[in-house]
């Protein structure tokens, strides 16, 4: 038990004192997580807001689809990416295997999926009445599009959160397609397996806390942005 | 006669090819009021549903000044507007909720004092009201912040969808007041769709009567629905609660609906001197026509409401009084079917 905690006061120490290495992995995964994020919203909500909101031939099979990719296995989204992104496959020349780039990639088809889902469920969710409302009293398609998601908010942030937290703790993509480099394509997921492996647990429990604490901030932020 | 604020030429809706709506053409005019009455499911919702521009028809066209329109026209959507029948509204605040619509229209200028002014219309006094939530409100309360946002875009027109149903005696007189004040304040066209038949013969211009989907007359028609019965060899009719029978020719089918054109009220007791028929009945209602200065009168036979139009002079002649016991006359061969 004494290398557990062990472990957890060499965490603190690590932390405090501002171990490069592992603020290194913090600051790789927090851009990389971002960046997957940020393109998957961008995408995903006005994905998920046609497919909540629109009728049309083949709905229930795409949102079939869609439901099926949310439990996309992290390591086939890798081994996907990585053979899109090797020199010998089709995307190849453009050099973005063990690159951030190539992680927020595969990231971001982790992502899109529950993006898009969760958002079309909130679409749904929305009173049937809340379109008459709104087109009653004069909109256009723009405000009614950006209204009606406004009114879906808080079904889109939680999405959201669950996207970011699936992105944030994954670990097959960034392994497989970032290559888990020290000090360029190294996760915190990644940093704590390889940590782990190597007994390392300090370096491991500080960023695993380092990931309990990013995940407390954004639920923080989203409770409070709901209040407001 | 001014050039029509609406026309509307050949409209045909059908959800899931149940037709529900058929007009094949109808004007109505700038600064009217318009009543729509008719059974549920006549078409009342629907049809202000597609002037409201808030759904497409399936077939025909809405002309609107002139021009023709859909949802999200610029030539209408700033200048029509539709209060539905259950108020909805957006999870804010009721200033927020009021000044929507102005935000949509871009108007930012003195919103504070508009979103006031439109919630005194509708008899909410703002320093109660503006910041309340919109869970924090009654139905009826609802209903009137939903007319109050509809009232600060000083609308040409205002589509009511029964605006006073499910909602208290007190909100249901501030709602209509309100909408009165729109159309004397800013020549608003008011269109109606109510049960309260009462308020709008007293108020309206005009008054459609729907029936599955078409417009059948204005409002004064008797209609009874089926089911018919062949109450002795070769004659059909209806027995009514309090025995007599209704007797009408043979119907297209058992369910089909009478329309019945009572032609006179005379004195209980009636005598029957040719093929008329005579039923005795109840005055329940008299109601004064705005426009006519005739009167019609509700008689209850049975349970069926009748309605007849009396002048004034035969109303003092027959010194009609609600609860006063008359005979209706009407001919068989006179009835129509729907």
């Amino acid at each position: 038990m004494n290398f557990i905690f062990d472990g957890f006061f060499q965490a603190i120490h690590l932390l405090t004192t501002g171990n490069a290495e592992t603020y290194s992995a913090i600051i790789v995964t927090v851009k990389v997580s971002s960046y997957s994020i940020g393109m998957s919203l961008l995408m995903g909500i006005p994905l998920g807001f046609c497919l909540g909101y629109f009728d049309f031939v083949g709905k229930k099979s795409v949102r079939t689809i869609v439901d099926t990719l949310m439990a996309l296995p992290t390591v086939f989204v890798g081994l996907l990416v990585y053979a899109l992104l090797t020199h010998r496959g089709p995307l190849g020349n453009i050099g973005l295997l063990f690159t951030l780039p190539g992680i927020a990639i595969g990231q971001t088809i982790l992502a899109l999926p529950i993006v898009t889902g969760l958002t079309a469920t909130a679409i749904e969710g929305l009173d049937k009445k809340l379109r008459i409302a709104i087109l009653s009293m004069g909109a256009n398609r723009r405000q009614l599009f950006l209204s009606s998601l406004w009114e879906s908010r808080h079904g889109i942030l939680a999405g959201a959160i669950a996207a970011y937290g699936r992105v944030m703790t994954e670990v097959g993509i960034s392994m497989m397609v970032g290559g888990n480099i020290k000090w360029h394509t190294r996760t915190i997921t990644t940093a704590i397996a390889l940590e782990t492996n190597k007994g390392q647990f300090g370096m491991g429990v500080a960023l695993g806390l380092v990931l309990l604490a990013i995940a407390f901030c954004v639920n923080l932020s989203v409770s409070l942005l709901r209040k407001r | 006669m001014n050039l029509p604020i609406y026309e509307i030429q050949s409209l045909k809706h059908s959800y899931e090819n149940t037709t529900v709506l058929e007009i094949e053409h109808l004007t109505l005019q700038p600064a009217s009021i318009v009543g729509l009455i008719g059974p549920n499911g006549s078409g009342k919702s629907t049809l202000l549903r597609l002037m409201g521009l808030v759904e497409r028809p399936s077939r025909g066209n809405i002309i609107y000044n002139n021009r023709t329109v859909e949802p999200f026209s610029d030539d209408a959507r700033f200048h029509i507007t539709l209060l539905p029948q259950e108020p909805f509204l957006m999870k804010r605040s009721v200033f927020k909720n009021v000044s929507y619509g102005l935000k949509l229209r871009g108007n930012t200028n003195g919103v504070l004092n508009q979103v006031k002014e439109a919630l005194a219309l509708v008899g909410l006094p703002s320093e109660d009201f503006i910041h309340r939530p919109w869970y924090a409100l009654s139905g009826g309360e609802a209903q009137r912040v939903a007319l109050a946002a509809r009232l600060v875009l000083k609308p040409q027109v205002l589509l009511l969808d029964e605006p006073t149903a499910s909602i208290d005696a007190a909100s249901a007189q501030l709602i209509k007041e309100a909408s009165l004040r729109a159309r004397q304040k800013w020549g608003t066209t008011l269109i109606v769709a109510s049960h309260d038949w009462q308020w709008l013969y007293e108020v309206c211009d005009e008054i459609l009567h729907l029936f599955k989907g078409k417009i059948i007359g204005t409002g004064r028609e008797t209609i009874v629905f089926g089911p018919w019965n062949e109450v002795a060899t070769g004659k059909w009719g209806k027995t009514l609660a309090d025995t007599q029978v209704l007797q009408v020719p043979k119907p297209p089918n058992k369910e089909a609906a009478a329309v019945i054109d009572v032609l006179s009220v005379s004195e209980d007791g009636a005598k029957k001197t040719t093929d008329d028929i005579i039923l005795r009945g109840t005055v329940a209602r008299l109601t004064l026509e705005r426009n006519t200065d005739q009167i019609f009168a509700t008689i209850i036979v049975g349970t069926l409401p009748f309605t007849v139009g009396l002048t004034q002079q035969q109303m003092k002649e027959r010194a009609m009084f609600p609860g006063k016991t008359v005979s209706i006359r009407y001919h068989p061969d006179q009835i129509k079917w729907l």
